[in-house]
């Protein structure tokens, strides 16, 4: 596309080879700090939650309806533009094509994308919200969330490893790839990524244009969840392997990546929240100091982490994971999204009644760290859990001793 | 190159092509080499990656309209 020259090498650097993972993870724990001083921390299943609210009402069923459209929501919006900054990611760097699994493969994206639906209705939260911003953020509930995830994982992956045993046939079978990226007659592929970027901005520049408090948070998440979407794919960031890999192969590679950009997630949340900034809309101190902490510490989190784990292990991607690789072209994950997004509103309507229900509040309830630690003990207690993980995952690389490939 | 086994995992995405390429090896003789067909651009780093861990032995890729090729010799 260019003449060789440093532009075009600067565009091989970025859209050549895959970047290391804690490359992209430490890009994106600033983007994660930026968006916690625009509005509220990064998340993903709140986006889903919405897009499916929508989706019900839009046939009909108000009763699991929404009050907020698509295109006034943070979220949702910051979902939307994860994939389509992937898919130009994709594009720049060829490797987008649709990518449509066996039937099998299909049918276990939509089943991991429902569990991810629940499981982040009854727990409250992600891998995004939930542990990349939950950890961080000092919320106890987050630790039994994370807890939640290692357990559903480990289950998940046992079942993964027996079905290739016992039933072969799932991930066997007809298969194709559409468009793809290498090849004769390519070329547009690139030029089509410029063009969307074109796009985006326009839509940006759209909400900002308006001038209210509101559109202009929106057009910056807009424009952050285009570039929260080329790292991702770039990186291939992917907290599910972070849990995963360990009682995989065992490489750590990806755990350590994880832990990198939640450590400068940490230092970002815990200036913002002790000195009270991140006000836009919000003027409580207090208000700050609790976002990303959620009413879930600490059985209701474990519950739905483990309901969450399977499901993405299945799936194949967590609830940003699913966004990045759909982008990408990897139909398994259409079907995942597709599934989180039905299944996520059903379950927060006529599931979580129910859990709230049988848990006691005392069991469900909000735990901000500093409150019974100080901030000191709050930060000291998630810097010895992330060196036991990181201990662990190192020990483990070398001994295999949780390994099971 | 002689190929003794080819294993398709096109259209799978992580973790699939890696739990099957794992499978495979498990079951090949010393010296035999496999070649992996898949379409998920995260295998191109974690095919070299698995062997590295593993001590097989990667022989080199190839990439046309979309497919990856991978070359592995069992050790």
């Amino acid at each position: 596309m260019f003449k060789k020259g440093v532009l075009r090498e600067l565009f091989d650097t970025l859209f050549g080879k895959s970047w290391p993972m804690w490359v992209g993870g430490i890009l994106l724990a600033v983007l994660n700090i930026l968006l916690f001083v625009i509005k509220y921390p990064w998340g993903g299943s709140g986006g889903y939650i919405n897009v499916g609210q929508n989706l019900f009402q839009s046939m009909g069923a108000t009763n699991i309806g929404t009050q907020t459209p698509i295109n006034l929501h943070t979220v949702a919006l910051l979902n939307i533009f994860i994939i389509l900054g992937a898919f130009i990611s994709s594009l720049f760097s060829k490797e987008f094509s649709i990518k449509v699994a066996p039937i099998g493969e299909l049918v276990k994206g939509l089943i991991g994308g429902a569990l991810m639906g629940i499981g982040a209705t009854v727990g409250i939260g992600c891998t995004i919200g939930g542990f990349f911003s939950g950890v961080p953020a000092l919320s106890g509930g987050a630790l039994f969330l994370s807890l939640g995830f290692m357990l559903g994982t480990f289950v998940a992956l046992k079942y993964l490893l027996w079905e290739m045993e016992a039933l072969p046939k799932i991930s066997m079978g007809k298969s194709s790839t559409l468009l793809p990226g290498t090849g004769k007659k390519t070329g547009w592929q690139r030029w089509l990524g410029w063009i969307l970027i074109v796009v985006v901005l326009y839509i940006v520049s759209n909400y900002t244009a308006k001038g209210t408090a509101l559109s202009k948070i929106l057009g910056w998440h807009v424009f952050i969840a285009l570039i929260l979407g080329i790292i991702l794919q770039r990186s291939r960031y992917c907290i599910t392997r972070a849990f995963r890999e360990p009682f995989m192969t065992g490489e750590s590679s990806a755990p350590v990546a994880i832990i990198i950009s939640i450590l400068v997630v940490l230092i970002g949340f815990t200036v913002l929240k002790y000195f009270g900034v991140g006000n836009a809309g919000e003027t409580a101190v207090r208000a700050i100091e609790m976002k990303s902490v959620y009413a879930n510490f600490w059985l209701r989190a474990l519950i739905g982490g483990f309901i969450f784990g399977l499901g993405m292990t299945v799936a194949g991607g967590c609830a940003v994971g699913t966004l990045w690789r759909a982008g990408e072209g990897h139909v398994k994950l259409w079907m995942s999204a597709l599934g989180f997004t039905i299944m996520a509103p059903i379950s927060k309507t006529f599931i979580v009644p129910g859990i709230t229900k049988i848990i006691p509040e005392s069991l469900r309830s909000k735990m901000f760290l500093p409150d019974y630690l100080g901030y000191t003990g709050a930060v000291v207690l998630i810097l010895v859990i992330l060196l036991l993980w990181y201990m662990f995952v190192k020990w483990n690389e070398k001994t295999g001793k949780f390994s099971a490939l | 190159m002689q190929v003794d086994q080819t294993l398709d995992c096109k259209g799978l995405s992580c973790p699939m092509p890696i739990i099957k390429l794992a499978k495979t090896i498990k079951k090949m003789n010393s010296g035999e080499v496999l070649e992996l067909l898949g379409t998920d651009p995260g295998s191109k780093s974690d095919v070299p990656a698995w062997c590295e861990k593993t001590g097989n032995i990667f022989l080199e890729q190839a990439e046309d309209g979309g497919t990856f090729k991978f070359y592995i010799k069992k050790k």
